[in-house]
This record gives structure tokens, C-alpha cells and sequence, in this order.
């Protein structure tokens, strides 16, 4: 039985030669998120901050097309995917689709990028100043309250969470005011480090962010927040802490911007004029036949060579003649938050305690877009009168460029009211909200 | 699917139990063995003296002469390639004896081990083979794994696409993945094959059809098993689940394909030509919507109008004839030249396979080479074989599947109505496409879409005989092999494009360029020990060690904003990157005792041990276990039943694992990049929670059974019953979209799939000039999702709105959920078949041979998008008829437009059945008589014929073929369809010469 003796021997080799090591598997293609979070390095910074601001353009498209369809600023026409011209007219929304689902997790997926920015700061090994922690927590927090201010405008009353830094351990949904309050207390905390981290963030920022400070930004924004929980007092503060400029540039501002390089994106809310059915966005008729004669601003719609109809199963016609044309090229810049906007919620602030000033803010609003004084039109400065005008100009001013009517409708209790004259086919209807994702399983 | 020749071995067995005491005495027989049909000698034949040592073999013409004690004498003959013949002599001298050349006696021995194998009479699983014959010898495939539709039990086998070159999804008894690789492990000769589907680079940039955050296997790739040429092969094994394929360990779950090319035979050199051509044409055309003035204008104002007046001048279009209606030319050109000597074997083949698409510039070439040599030395104790190919393939795929940008040519094509007008001028202008975004015939005309692929497949292995003695042996085996492939692919949409200039929003030109460096490798070394005891117990013993590794390199080159007409990558004024890496070490050992008791009882014993860089723990090392026995009763003396010649029962159990898919076990940060400057964010695709402690998936399967044959062995029967069970299975599951992820991995769940299996072969009719041979197969399989960890979730598919696939808990693994017309979540269809049927025949009367191979599916449900889309564009050929809407009253177009608005899935899940007549050949082989008057002595057999594929297909289902994918060949969610590149069926002429 020698051989049965050396056949057990190799056996037994072979079972040796197996036991020899594997090495661990790589992942060979990007960093783990991991390298982040566990410890920030400087060179880390710069790649986690711009990811942070690239990431906050995913899905920006579907997320503006929604609210302005929604707010009857156009219609959105896709013929391979229709659902813009039913569900989103019919107001019958779907939890588990694109048009719910997509800018919701694309905003947390940004939240998600600044938690683990936010958590390799506090685990970093790196000797950051305090002023440099300051500004980086700063700046995080910023964006963070930014990214769930766009989730909570589409969830208005269902509320959102804001605590989400533990997948395994989700905070709760918290009401739209508390939402609200939480939003702002973050911007309110990012303030205080922004005002503390000296004169430089220790990063840089793209082209978009150029004409105005980081912090004036954060308090635009913090203006914007409460502007929407009716602190106007706080608005006033707010605003001239921001780069409001009375008699500036309107376009000032802190921007998207966009490229066709390599892993960068094009400007999604451009599209070529005349497009076909198969991508076009089509102004509402009532934005043309709503203006004010002389508003300039109605060059925002271009007419088509010819219009584009839209059959539903009961043969309904939306007939589009208007192009939206607001953004001219792919590589157009897209606002966060400019100065037409600013100048317009300081008009707000005031309309019930000085209608003086928020005359001379809408003013400053009219004259732009090319229209006489609102003296002019006689029409009178009771507060509801007043909300009607700034309404009006928040329409014209910031048509197409972030959904704004709806969420400005939705807070004044207008949307029913204003948009009635807006339902284009039987059974079309206004909503309010998107529905919280089938997956959050609340 | 399995054809055996035990005819004439049960005869010996009986002969051997009945035939009387022998007398001595000695008699010299002569004479010649001739090959049937062609009436050469047979070199090398083993002629043996029935129930003695005595024998002899023949010489180089075939010539033989042998030494008898007594007369009348049983003469076997038999060699490898010929079935095995026994002749009854009653008289000394000169006599000729007839053998018949057969693939079939190869399929005598199935893979057991990895370095053994045994008869299939002892084997205790139904391993499924497949000939060369029933593979290619009726009408030649496209693809192997093609070719292997419809021809043996426990496969459901889907083309994914109607392009040339392939695309095909195989599953083996259901389902055995939800995330992981559902696609069965091939080997060719001992050579791990890679079968990766690679989409090109620049695809879905185009299309967007993934920016809707579905995945990009949208992109009609071909799979790489498409490479290996289906006349190469000699035989395939499928080892359909762990019971049979335990022995391959962790990448096994999915079940084993083992291929064996063909080897050259000793004797005289043999050189084969052979040449097809033909044609393929649609399976069936969707038609066009018959349009009245009214219906016209409802397609759009002044529409009605633009009808009258194409129709009265008679330039109605139509689009559908016009983009599919092409007749794609075959041909296919073979010569192979193989023989050897007593010590090396060769076959070197040449083939060149081209066939056009149905669309204009699409098509498919592939040229292959092969040399296989085999060499004995050391006295016959060394065996070495080498098998090599070569193999360069190229695809024109055209451009179809989903898209969001309504470009593709299948989309755009559904949306354009019949009285537009989209020739080019007498300048070669195209217009643009007022209905749609492209205009599908400059898009057919202008745009590069191609898939080049050079690849060598080299294996070696060597068998030595380290001892040899009367009642024990021990060898060596050592094997090795190398899978190389470099896949370019070039994407080319010029700037002429509709889509792509500049006033039309489009980015002026896109150019793409993928190249993937694929690098397999495996080795493995065994030593198998033989010992025979004296009561005639077989203990054979093998163990060993093997080891793969893994290699693959993707980059993609996208340009966009091109200069001129410029194509390359340079010339553009966008030009971004991407790479995609992945690298892979298993290493396992396999030890197995094999008990074989007279060939009576045969029991098997084994454990596979394997660790892979994919798990978690790189050196934990996962166990496979396997168990078998075999009880051949007619074998035993108790057996009284002369009908049933045969009866084997067999019970066999195994389990394999699966590995899980690449980034399961990490979660990685993605490159992007704004103002110039690059940044790192979570993916928005797949956006997966990877998980570093995911183990591998593990399949437990047991198989039992029995195998009957009846009537000297006329008609066979083989029945199975299998119960696999998948443990940890690897889910990408549902997380809340509010922790930054959409997705994450887990164990997190079990299935079961059930089936029957069962096989007739007959010999209807044996007669000197007709015969009739006659195969049913059938097959069913049932799964259902045993456990389920997380919560219920959908997959596949396009939204609860459209239909989706839906994993949970105690429903079946394919089930097709969607809302009713109330808005309720509801089951409305299950893609698994209730059970599939084929039945060949091989007809011949003289020197005709008529073969057919019906495919009954019935059952098994799609998912059907394409009505849809051409409702949308109010071209649907039904959109008039009323036959969907319950209440009788909405036309069908705008009725399933209406379910779409309301979210009603209801119209869009389909049943999916259909009868085929896979293949169908005549052929006729020149007698022998007419060949020599013709050609003389040099050449040995003249065949002609004529064959076809999917000649006749008969189903309800609403659109091109209910064989369809739109999400390419991996993963649950076939038979999604979304105006694909449709199926064709071929005809075919066939000249094979041997000479």
C-alpha cells in the first residue's frame, strides 16, 4: 500500500498548496467611501467638495420640470416617456417612479456626500485650523440645508428627515414646519462657522460662486427659508447680510454651472428651439396670455415653426406654440439664487409693515422687464393686493428656472384659485405635493 | 437530449449470458472493415472475439485477420468514432463487415470528477449532452449557445436580441440567481471561456436609456460565448445543477456547459469541406395601422389632410417593411483536415461564418481556427492534448432597445407616420423627422455601431501514468488553459444626424471608442488512483488543486463636438473617459471516491473546497459537498422483466456556490466633475450600499431518477425530479432613497425551484431503407421565494405602471406584478413557462435524411412595451381594434395609453407561448455508386441539403417573437421587450464534401 501512502501525501500537498493566501479583493474602481469618512485628508478635501457641488445638479431636470409643470409654468413632452403629460397634469402621482423618486434620492444622495464629509472631518488626522474646520463645517452645512430644502419643497406636508447620516438608523419624518425650523437652524449654525473661518475657505469654489461670498450666499438662502416660514422680520436681517443689491445686476448670483467635458454634465434644461415631441418643454399658453403688454420678459417663450400637439386617450389636445428658451445653450448657467429673487422677497418681507419699500422693490423689478412703476397701473398696496403684484413678478421673474410659482402658489393658499384657469383637459387637476417614495416605508 | 447505441451492446450482454460453451478449435477469419456510406477501409479498428481476450486490430486499408478456436464466432468490432458492431461468423475466410461512423459513441462516458468521468449507464445524474450532430449537423447555428435551444431538458434559452452574432440568456432549471450571475459556467476543453456582454462605449450616452436610472445592459451587446464555432464542437455536457456540478464549487450555481471540440482519428487524413448559403428574412412583420382622414388628423392637426393626399399619390411609407424588410445573406465556408498516427492526432479546422441583419448595416462575421493535437508517448503512459483557437468576430448591431431620447432606430421608427418623408434627396440630404427625433433611416444609413473582437483560447492537458499494475493504477492529470480576448467597440454617430446637430439641441457628433483586455486563466492537477478487488469493487480516488484568475480592463473613449467628419478620438472638442477594472484569484482543491460495484451499484463521494479574492474574507475557504449512487437492477440477477432491458435508478446530491456580483462588497465613490475640477460623490447608478461581510450564494440540489430502456434498448426513457434550493442570496435591495443610497446588498433571502424532466427516445422504424428516430422531451420548473429578510421589492422592468418583476416572499421568484385597473398591486403574469416540449425526428429513407425539431413553450409571460411606444406615436396595427378594453368600447391604442395614464399595467404583461419549428433539414448524401462514377476514389461523401430555422412559428403574442430581452442576458427580467431588433428566421443550401 505504498502507493495509496504517497497518493494520501499529495493529497494532503494539494489541500497545503491551497491553504497558500489569496490576497483580499480591491476595489480597482474609485475610492471607498470609507476613505473619507474615516479620516479627511487635505487632498481628500477639494475632491469631496467638488463632488459635493456636482452632485447637487443630478437630476436637477427632473426635479425644476416637475415643480413647473406642476405649477403650470409648461408642459414637459417626452414622447417615449409620457407620464409628464399624465400624471403630472392629472395630478394622480405615482410613489415609486421617476418623477417622485429621482430628485429625492438625488438630493440625499448629496446629503449623503456632505455626512461623510462632514464625518471625516470630525475623524481627521489632518492638522485643519479651527478657522479651516470652521469653514468646511461651514460650508457643508450650507449645502446640507440647501439639498433638504429641495426635497421638502416637492414633500411640502408630508414632511422629510432631516437626521440621515446612519442608513441603518434613519431619523424620523419631522412635520413641514419643523422641517423648515431644522433647515434653517443649519444654515443658522453654518453661518455662525462661516463667519469664523476667517477670510478664505481653505478650498476654492467653481465659476458659479464667484460673484458672491459663501456666507452672503448661506444668508440668501437662510432669507429664502424664512421668507417661506413668514419671519419677515428675519427676512430684512437676512437679506442685508446677502448680496441683495437694490440697484445691481439682477442676475447676481450663486450658479449651477456646466460643461461638456469628460465626466461633467450638460445644462438639463436646455433644449434646442423646435425640438420634435420627443424633448420639448412647451409654455403654458396662459404665461404668454397672462403678461402684462410690454413685460419683457415674455422673450423667456420663443414661437415655434410650428406647434406641437398632445393627444391624451380621449383625444384632450395640449397644443404647444411657445418654446421655453430661459436657458439659450447646454452649457447655460443655471441659479441657486439670484438677485431678482432677493429683491423680490424683500418686497414680501415688507408688504404688510412698510408697503413703501416692497413698492420700490417690485419696482425695481418692473422697470427691469421693462414696464412702468406700479403707481402706474393703479392698482392699490393692501397687503392682499401687494402679494398678488410680487406673486405676478416671481411668475415672470423666475419663470422656468426652479419651479418657483408652484411653491410660491402652494404657501399663499393660491394654487387652487390661481391655477383654475390653468386646467388644460378634463380631468387634469393640481397637486400640492409628490408623494414620499414607496421605499421609505413610512 | 440523449441518443444511445446500448442496441448492440445489449445484445452482447445477452449473448454473453446465453451464449453456449465454447469448443476448441482454431479458424482463421479474413477480410476487410469498410466504413458505411463511403465504402473506405476502416484503419484500426479493434476486432475481438466476443467473451475472450482474443483480438486484433486492422490495419491501414482496414484489412484484418484473426485466429479463432471455434466456429460459429461473435466478432466485436468496435473504435473510437464508430458505433460498436457485433458480427456472427459461421464460416472461415474472407468476410467484410460494415461499421457506421457515429459521434453518438463518444456521449458513452459523462464528467464526474474533474478528472474523471464514467459511463453514462452508471452515471447518477441525467447529464444532458448534446452531438455535434443535433448541435450543427441540421442546419448550421449562429451561436453555440443558440444552437442549444430546444435541445435537451432544463433550459429556458432566450435571445436577448435579432442582431447577428448573438445575445442569448440560458438558464438551467429556473431560477438560480436574483442579483448574482445567472448564467451557466462554460468550459471549453479544460479552458475556463469567459462569457461577458460588454456593452459599447457611447451607447447610452445617446440613448439615455439608463438615465432613468435603469441599468445600461439596454445596449444590445453580444455575449462572448458567441466566439466558439458551433462546428468545431464535437460534444456538450450540461451539468444543469449542484447536484451534477458540486465538483466545480463556488462558480457552479448556475449550472456547467463542458464542451469538447472535435480530435483528429488516427488513420488517413481526412479533409471536410463544407459551404452554406442562404438567406434570413423576418419572422413577422407588426404591420401598419390602417389610417382614415379622420384617424390621420388625429395624429395631429392637418395630418388627415397630408394622409389623403400621400395616399392619393401613392407615397405612403411603410417604415416597418422599409428599416426590417432586408433579406441578410449567409454564407458559411468550413474545411477542417484531420487524422494522425498511432501516436498524434490532429484536427486543424478553418471556418468563416457571415451572415447580414434584416436591418441594412447590420451583420456578422466570424473567422475561426482551430488545432487540436493529442500525442501518446512514454509507451502509450503519457497522454498530452493541446487545443488552440483562434478566433476574430465582428458585429454590426445597429442601434435599438429602450431609449429616453426617442433616437433609436426601432423607436424613432414606431413614431414616424406612414406619410412622412424621410428619403434622402437626390444630394443624399435626409430630411429631419417631423414625428420624432430621428429619422430612422439616416440613423440606419449614417451611424457605426460595431463590436470586433480578437481572442485565442489555448488548453493543454497532460495524463501520465505513474504506476500501473493488474488490479491498481495511479495517474496524473494536468490541465491549463488561457481565455485571451481584446473586444473594441466603435460607436460612431456622425454630426449629420438628426439628433446630433447642434440647432436640434444635439452635441454635434459623437465618436466612441471601448476596449476591453480580457485575461482567464485556470490550472489544475489531480492524481487518480484506481484499485480493483478481487470480488470486482472499483474504489477510484482523485483529488487535487486548482486555481483561476481573473482579468478584465474597460475603457471607454466617448468625443463629442466633432471636427468635420473626423472619427477620431482627438477630433473632438468634448472627450471624456472611463475605465472599469476587475481582477479575480479562486483557488480551490476537489477530492472524490468513486465505489463502483460490478457496474451494479456506483456510489460517489466528494468535497470541493474553494476561496475566492471576491469574498469578504479572501482565505475563508467555502466547502461544496457532494453524494451520489446509481443502481443499475437489470444487472442483478433478480431481474426477470426481458421487456425492460434496462432500469437504473439514481439519486444524486451537490451543492455549488455563486459568487457575489463585482462592487457588492464595497461602496465606492464615483468620479465627476464641475467647472474643470473633479470630485467624488455616492453613484447615482446603482447608488448600492455595498457590504463587506456578503458571503457567496449556495445551492443545494437534489436529483433522483430513473432511466429505463425497453425493447433491446428500441425505446428509452429517463425521468428526473429535482429540488434545488438557493441559500444567502445575494439581493440588491430596496433602502430608503433618504440615506443617500437606493440600493444596498445583502444575504438576504432563499428560493426553491422544483421540476420534472423527462425523456423518450425510439426507434420508431428500423429498417434497411427507412428509418425513423423520434425525441420527446419535457420539462417544467416551479420556483418560489422560500425566505425573504428584507422587504418585498421590485426589479426589471419599468415600475409597478408598466409591469415589474417583484422578489417576495412565497411567490414565485418570476412573478409579474403591476396595478390593476383599480390601482391596486396585483400578480398578472410569471415569466417562468408552465412547461416546455420538443420533439425531433430524424427521418431517413436510402441516401435521404429529412430532420425536424419542433419547441413548444407554453406559458411564461412577457412584459410587451413596444405596442405602447407605437400607440404613443399613433402607429400601432391594432389601434383601431377593439379587443382589449373589458367594456368593448375604447380602441385598443387608446386604451392602453389610458392604462399607461392611470398607471394600469394590465395590457402590457403578455402571454408568451409559442410552438416553433426550430429547425428543419433535408439532406442527401450521394450513394456510393453515383460518387465513384462522378468523382472517382477521391472523394468519399457528397451531401447536399437544405435546412431552415424558425421556418414555422405559431403565437398569440403582439409584437415580433415572445423570444426577446430587453435588458440583455443576465439577470431575472428577460422577456422584457421594448422595441427590439427583431428575430429572423434562415434558409439555408448546403454542398459538404469529404475527401
Amino acid at each position: 500500500m505504498k502507493i495509496i501512502k504517497i497518493f494520501l501525501i499529495t493529497v494532503l500537498s494539494s489541500v497545503v498548496l491551497v491553504s497558500c493566501e489569496v490576497e483580499d479583493g480591491k476595489d480597482l474602481n474609485g475610492p471607498s467611501t470609507e476613505s473619507i469618512s474615516s479620516d479627511l485628508s487635505r487632498g481628500e478635501l477639494r475632491d469631496a467638495v467638488f463632488g459635493i457641488l456636482s452632485d447637487m445638479r443630478t437630476r436637477l431636470g427632473t426635479q425644476v420640470d416637475g415643480q413647473a409643470v406642476a405649477g403650470r409654468e409648461y408642459w414637459r413632452v417626452a414622447s417615449s416617456d409620457p407620464r409628464w403629460t399624465a400624471d403630472l397634469l392629472t395630478g394622480t402621482l405615482d410613489n415609486n417612479t421617476f418623477y417622485t423618486t429621482n430628485p429625492y434620492a438625488s438630493r440625499y444622495a448629496t446629503v449623503k456626500d456632505v455626512n461623510l464629509l462632514l464625518e471625516g472631518l470630525a475623524n481627521t488626522t489632518e492638522t485643519f485650523t479651527a478657522e479651516e474646520v470652521a469653514g468646511i463645517r461651514g460650508f457643508a452645512n450650507t449645502i446640507k440645508a440647501h439639498e433638504l430644502l429641495m426635497v421638502l419643497n416637492q414633500q411640502f406636508e408630508n414632511g422629510i428627515r432631516v437626521d440621515v447620516a446612519d442608513p441603518q438608523n434613519l431619523g424620523p419624518f419631522l412635520s413641514y414646519d419643523d422641517s423648515l425650523t431644522a433647515i434653517f437652524n443649519l444654515l443658522a449654525d453654518a453661518a455662525t462657522d462661516l463667519s469664523n473661518a476667517g477670510s478664505d475657505l481653505p478650498f476654492s469654489l467653481p465659476s458659479g460662486f464667484s460673484d458672491v461670498s459663501f456666507l452672503e450666499f448661506n444668508n440668501a438662502l437662510a432669507a429664502r427659508v424664512e421668507a417661506y416660514r413668514g419671519n419677515y422680520a428675519s427676512v430684512l436681517t437676512l437679506l442685508g447680510n446677502s448680496f441683495m443689491n437694490m440697484s445691481g445686476d439682477l442676475s447676481t448670483g450663486a450658479y449651477f454651472t456646466f460643461s461638456l467635458d469628460g465626466a461633467d454634465i450638460a445644462n438639463p434644461l436646455f433644449f434646442a428651439l423646435n425640438s420634435t415631441a420627443s424633448n420639448v418643454r412647451l409654455a403654458h399658453p396662459t404665461f404668454l396670455n397672462d403678461a402684462e403688454a410690454g413685460d419683457t420678459r415674455v422673450s423667456k417663450v420663443v414661437l415655434r415653426d410650428s406647434p406641437i400637439t398632445v393627444n391624451n386617450e380621449n383625444n384632450d389636445q395640449l397644443v404647444g406654440t411657445h418654446d421655453v428658451f430661459v436657458f439659450t445653450s447646454n452649457t447655460a448657467s443655471v441659479p441657486i439664487i439670484r438677485n431678482e429673487e432677493l429683491i423680490l422677497l424683500a418686497a414680501e418681507a415688507n408688504h404688510i409693515t412698510d408697503p413703501t419699500a416692497a413698492v420700490a422693490a417690485i419696482d425695481v423689478i418692473r422697470t427691469a422687464a421693462g414696464l412702468g412703476t406700479y403707481a402706474s397701473t393703479g392698482l392699490g398696496t393692501s397687503p392682499a393686493e401687494l402679494v398678488t403684484e410680487i406673486l405676478r413678478q416671481r411668475r415672470y421673474s423666475l419663470y422656468a428656472e426652479g419651479g418657483h410659482r408652484w411653491i410660491d402658489l402652494r404657501r399663499f393658499g393660491r394654487l387652487n384659485s390661481d391655477l383654475a384657469g390653468s386646467i388644460d383637459r378634463p380631468g387634469d387637476a393640481i397637486f400640492d405635493r409628490f408623494p414620499t417614495p414607496a421605499n421609505e416605508n413610512r | 437530449m440523449k441518443k444511445r447505441t446500448h442496441f448492440s451492446k445489449m445484445k452482447i450482454l445477452l449473448l454473453l449470458i446465453f451464449a453456449p460453451a465454447i469448443l476448441l478449435a482454431q479458424e482463421t477469419i479474413t477480410g476487410k472493415v469498410v466504413v458505411e456510406g463511403t465504402g473506405e477501409g476502416a484503419p484500426f479498428m479493434n476486432i475481438i472475439e466476443e467473451g475472450t481476450n482474443n483480438g486484433t486490430s486492422s490495419d491501414i486499408d482496414g484489412t484484418f485477420s484473426i485466429t479463432v478456436s471455434t466456429l460459429p464466432v461473435n466478432l466485436r468490432v468496435s473504435a473510437l468514432g464508430f458505433s460498436e458492431k457485433v458480427v456472427n461468423v459461421t464460416t472461415a475466410g474472407d468476410i467484410t463487415i460494415t461499421v457506421s461512423e457515429s459521434s453518438e459513441s463518444l456521449e458513452e462516458v459523462v464528467v464526474t470528477g474533474l478528472a474523471t468521468s464514467v459511463k453514462r449507464s452508471n452515471a447518477a445524474n441525467a447529464v444532458s449532452s448534446v452531438s455535434a450532430e443535433d448541435l450543427a449537423g441540421l442546419t448550421p447555428p449562429q451561436t453555440l449557445d443558440g444552437a442549444l435551444a430546444g435541445k435537451f431538458a432544463g433550459a429556458l434559452i432566450t435571445k436577448s436580441s435579432g442582431a447577428p452574432g448573438g445575445g442569448i440568456a440560458v438558464k438551467l432549471r429556473g431560477v438560480t440567481s436574483i442579483n448574482g450571475n445567472s448564467q451557466p459556467l462554460y468550459i471549453v476543453d479544460g479552458v475556463y471561456v469567459n462569457n461577458n456582454s460588454i456593452s459599447a462605449a457611447g451607447l447610452n450616452s445617446v440613448s439615455g436609456a439608463a438615465s432613468g436610472g435603469n441599468p445600461s445592459s439596454q445596449d444590445n451587446p453580444s455575449n462572448r460565448i458567441a466566439d466558439i464555432n458551433p462546428d468545431d464542437i464535437e460534444s456538450v455536457e450540461i451539468l444543469k445543477g449542484a447536484s451534477a456540478a458540486a465538483i466545480y464549487g463556488a462558480r457552479a450555481a448556475a449550472g456547467v456547459i463542458i464542451i469538447t471540440t472535435k480530435k483528429g482519428k488516427q488513420g488517413k487524413t481526412k479533409i471536410s469541406f463544407s459551404q452554406d448559403f442562404g438567406f434570413n428574412t423576418i419572422i413577422r412583420l407588426r404591420g401598419q395601422r390602417n389610417f382614415t382622414e379622420a384617424t390621420a388628423e388625429g395624429t395631429g392637426a392637418g395630418n388627415g389632410a397630408l394622409f389623403t393626399a400621400a395616399r392619393n399619390n401613392g407615397t405612403l411609407v411603410d417604415y416597418e417593411e422599409e428599416i426590417y424588410g432586408e433579406e441578410g445573406f449567409i454564407s458559411n465556408t468550413s474545411i477542417n483536415v484531420s487524422g494522425g498516427s498511432e501516436n498524434t492526432q490532429y484536427y486543424a479546422g478553418f471556418s468563416n461564418n457571415e451572415e447580414d441583419g434584416i436591418v441594412k448595416n447590420t451583420g456578422y462575421n466570424r473567422k475561426s481556427i482551430r488545432l487540436n493535437m493529442n500525442h501518446s508517448f512514454l509507451e502509450d503512459r503519457a497522454k498530452l492534448s493541446l487545443s488552440s483557437n483562434y478566433i476574430d468576430s465582428q458585429s454590426d448591431r445597429g442601434y435599438f432597445n429602450n431609449d429616453n431620447t426617442t433616437t433609436t432606430i426601432g423607436q424613432s421608427a414606431t413614431f414616424t407616420l406612414p406619410w412622412t418623408q424621410l428619403f434622402p434627396n437626390e444630394l443624399g440630404i435626409y430630411p429631419d423627422n417631423p414625428d420624432a427625433a430621428s429619422n430612422p433611416l439616416q440613423t440606419r444609413d449614417l451611424i457605426t455601431n460595431s463590436e470586433d473582437i480578437n481572442r485565442f483560447i489555448v488548453g493543454a492537458t497532460l495524463d501520465v501514468k505513474l504506476y500501473e499494475a493488474e488490479k491498481s493504477n495511479l495517474k496524473l492529470a494536468l490541465g491549463g488553459g488561457v481565455d485571451y480576448y481584446e473586444l473594441v467597440t466603435t460607436t460612431i454617430f456622425p454630426k449629420l444626424l438628426q439628433f446630433q446637430k447642434p440647432g436640434n439641441g444635439g452635441i454635434n457628433g459623437v465618436s466612441a471608442l471601448g476596449t476591453t483586455e480580457n485575461k482567464d486563466a485556470n490550472y489544475s492537477a489531480f492524481l487518480v488512483h484506481n484499485y480493483t478487488t478481487d470480488s470486482d469493487l472499483n474504489f477510484r480516488t482523485q483529488g487535487g488543486v486548482t486555481k483561476q484568475t481573473f482579468y478584465r480592463n474597460t475603457v471607454g473613449n466617448i468625443a463629442t463636438d466633432l471636427i468635420g467628419f473626423e472619427t477620431n478620438l482627438d477630433q473632438g472638442a468634448n472627450i471624456s473617459v472611463n475605465q472599469f477594472r476587475q481582477e479575480q484569484e479562486d483557488q480551490g482543491f476537489f477530492v472524490q471516491e468513486e465505489l463502483n460495484y460490478q457496474d451494479k451499484i456506483i456510489g460517489t463521494l466528494g468535497v470541493r473546497g474553494d476561496k475566492s479574492s471576491n469574498n469578504g474574507d479572501a482565505n475563508e475557504i467555502f466547502y461544496y459537498p457532494k453524494a451520489s449512487a446509481a443502481v443499475n437492477l437489470h444487472k442483478f440477477d433478480f431481474w426477470k422483466i426481458p421487456v425492460v432491458n434496462q432500469f437504473k435508478i439514481r439519486a444524486a446530491y451537490g451543492e455549488a456556490g455563486n459568487f457575489a456580483p463585482n462592487g457588492a462588497l464595497f461602496t465606492t465613490y464615483t468620479n465627476t466633475l464641475i467647472d474643470g475640477v473633479a470630485g467624488i460623490i455616492v453613484p447615482v447608478s446603482p447608488l448600492a450600499l455595498g457590504n463587506p461581510d456578503i458571503s457567496p450564494e449556495r445551492q443545494k440540489e437534489l436529483e433522483v431518477g430513473f432511466d429505463a430502456s425497453f425493447l433491446d434498448s428500441r425505446i428509452n426513457l429517463e425521468f428526473s425530479y429535482y429540488n434545488k434550493t438557493v441559500d444567502d442570496l445575494i439581493l440588491r435591495s430596496n433602502i430608503e432613497p433618504s440615506s443617500g443610497f437606493t440600493l444596498e446588498f445583502s444575504n438576504a433571502g432563499n428560493l426553491e425551484n422544483r421540476g420534472v424532466e423527462v425523456s423518450v427516445n425510439a426507434d420508431v422504424i428500423e429498417g434497411d431503407k427507412f428509418n425513423w428516430n423520434s425525441n420527446l422531451i419535457f420539462f417544467t420548473n416551479e420556483s418560489e421565494i422560500t425566505k425573504l429578510d428584507v422587504d418585498a421589492f421590485n426589479l426589471g422592468g419599468f415600475g409597478a405602471g408598466l409591469g415589474t418583476f417583484r422578489i417576495e416572499e412565497g411567490k414565485s421568484a418570476t412573478q409579474i406584478v403591476g396595478n390593476d385597473a383599480n390601482g391596486n398591486l396585483v400578480v398578472l403574469g410569471d415569466a417562468a413557462p408552465d412547461f416546455q416540449m420538443t420533439w425531433s425526428n430524424n427521418l431517413s429513407y436510402k441516401d435521404f435524411t429529412l430532420s425536424f425539431l419542433w419547441h413548444w413553450k407554453q406559458g411564461g409571460d412577457n412584459i410587451n412595451l413596444t405596442n405602447l411606444l407605437s400607440d404613443f406615436g399613433g402607429t400601432s396595427p391594432d389601434f383601431d381594434d377593439i379587443d382589449l378594453d373589458p367594456a368593448g368600447v375604447t380602441p385598443n391604442g387608446p386604451f392602453r395609453v389610458g392604462a399607461f395614464g392611470s398607471g394600469n399595467a394590465t395590457p402590457f404583461v403578455e402571454d408568451a407561448s409559442y410552438l416553433r419549428l426550430r429547425e428543419v433539414g433535408l439532406y442527401y448524401n450521394l450513394s456510393s455508386k453515383i460518387r465513384e462514377k462522378v468523382f472517382g476514389k477521391y472523394v468519399s461523401n457528397f451531401k447536399i441539403g437544405f435546412s431552415g430555422n424558425n421556418l414555422i412559428n405559431i403565437f398569440d403574442y403582439n409584437s415580433y417573437d415572445p423570444e426577446v430581452s430587453n435588458f440583455g442576458s443576465n439577470g431575472l427580467s428577460t422577456g422584457v421587450e421594448v422595441t427590439p431588433f427583431p428575430t429572423s428566421k434562415r434558409y439555408l443550401l448546403h454542398l459538404a464534401v469529404d475527401f
